[in-house]
């Protein structure tokens, strides 16, 4: 049964089955691992980043977490009526249609985090942004995209390459920011 | 690696970094550390059937003991017993996997989850025995989850842990202090058991600043370090009949 079946495919026909399948396949997995790599769908839709950059708004005033606490935090409908109650487009364009519902009906806004870690890592931006570190330098360029995206994987090896570079010379922070500890617990 | 077993045994001088004082007189043995460690360090809770089997999740513990044969017996003080942070410790070089590391920036010994596979040779090799291990994914029904520390990793099934000495703790008060330009002081922030205990019977803080509260009560004398003959030098000091 199973030798009739390599027979089979060892013939032309065989050969391009065998290949449409592979192709199938293959072309399946691509996708999916396209699909991971888009940025997710917002409560708003295609949130233009651009746009708010251009207009000389500060990553800290959406996200002002992140000079404070841990998380950088994701700015509430009343953050964006503040400004956008102010703007004709509000009222004109459908796309920020979810906005006045928001603030209509007092339910909140749920936006999808981009930027995301593992429960089991711990990342507190403060220190972060008190080391100096430049927002972009980790979540890209926001004068160029919509929606947020990842410009990198972030994985332990590009937090630690990172890490070890701005210990530099100096053995007890190079223990510190190299240390298991410090961000899984 | 060219160390001879006898060079890495008599490493007895290390000096921690994080300790604990308990007083035993103190204790009551009223389990509200307990209580407040699995709230603190999001510790599952495994049910009636599977504390049966002994897998009970506990970060720390009240053990009692009774002295002497039956009709007189006598029963021995509260002893709470937690990971002792070890500065030698047996868990660790035991690990295949290195996910209980010692952390050379607090002096303790860590758990690291992602890393474990859950071969439990730590909870086997340690004298203390304070592992546990999750047996299974416990549930947590609504609304448990609410009540989950954000600062805590939730562990999954087949993954080892124990106390950490409240290292998000440590990891937040040296964050604010840092922000405030300033060195964490003494008695800034403790544990969740020592926060919770009513009688203050836990103490925790710096045992390498001579000045600290914990170490005045460390060097007062009749201090106890459990099984220290093993050469595991505890960072833990037990007080009882003092």
């Amino acid at each position: 049964m199973i030798k009739k079946l390599f027979d089979w495919l060892k013939q032309p026909l065989g050969l391009i089955a065998v290949g449409i399948v592979f192709l199938a396949v293959f072309s399946a997995a691509a996708y999916g691992i396209y699909l991971t790599q888009q940025s997710p769908e917002q409560p708003v839709p295609e949130f233009p980043h651009q746009t708010h950059v251009a207009f000389g708004i500060q990553c800290l005033y959406c996200h002002p977490g992140a000079s404070k606490g841990p998380a950088a935090g994701l700015p509430s409908q009343s953050k964006c009526w503040a400004c956008h109650n102010q703007i004709q487009k509000t009222v004109d364009s459908t796309k920020l249609a979810p906005l006045k519902e928001a603030v209509i009906n007092g339910e909140p806004l749920e936006w999808v985090p981009v930027a995301i870690v593992p429960d089991f890592v711990q990342f507190n931006h403060r220190a972060h942004v008190a080391a100096g570190r430049n927002c972009e330098e980790c979540h890209g360029d926001m004068s160029q995209v919509a929606i947020a995206e990842n410009p990198q994987v972030m994985n332990m090896g590009w937090c630690l390459n990172c890490h070890i570079e701005a210990a530099g010379d100096d053995q007890e922070k190079l223990i510190k920011l190299s240390d298991c500890g410090t961000c899984h617990y | 690696m060219d160390m001879k077993i006898s060079e890495i045994k008599m490493s007895t001088e290390e000096v921690g970094k994080w300790g604990m004082v308990i007083d035993q007189d103190l204790c009551t043995g009223c389990q509200a550390c307990v209580a407040a460690c699995a709230m603190e360090n999001n510790l599952s809770f495994v049910g009636e059937e599977d504390a049966g089997y002994g897998r009970s999740m506990h970060w720390i513990r009240i053990e009692r003991f009774w002295e002497g044969e039956y009709p007189e017996v006598k029963m021995t003080p509260n002893q709470p017993m937690m990971c002792q942070q070890c500065g030698s410790a047996p868990c660790e070089p035991v690990c295949p996997a290195f996910a209980t590391v010692h952390s050379n920036a607090e002096s303790l010994n860590l758990q690291v989850y992602n890393r474990c596979v859950g071969t439990r040779y730590c909870a086997n090799n340690c004298p203390y025995q304070v592992r546990s291990f999750n047996w299974r994914d416990y549930e947590r029904p609504e609304p448990l989850p609410n009540q989950l520390n954000p600062d805590v990793t939730v562990r999954r099934r087949g993954v080892m842990e124990k106390c950490t000495f409240c290292i998000q703790r440590i990891h937040k008060a040296q964050d604010k202090a840092k922000s405030e330009g300033r060195e964490v002081m003494d008695g800034e922030f403790t544990t969740a058991c020592a926060q919770a205990c009513p009688a203050s019977a836990i103490t925790f803080g710096r045992t390498d600043q001579p000045e600290s509260l914990v170490s005045h009560l460390m060097h007062q004398g009749h201090g106890v370090k459990h099984l220290e003959d093993l050469g595991t030098l505890p960072n833990v000091t037990y007080f009882k009949g003092g």
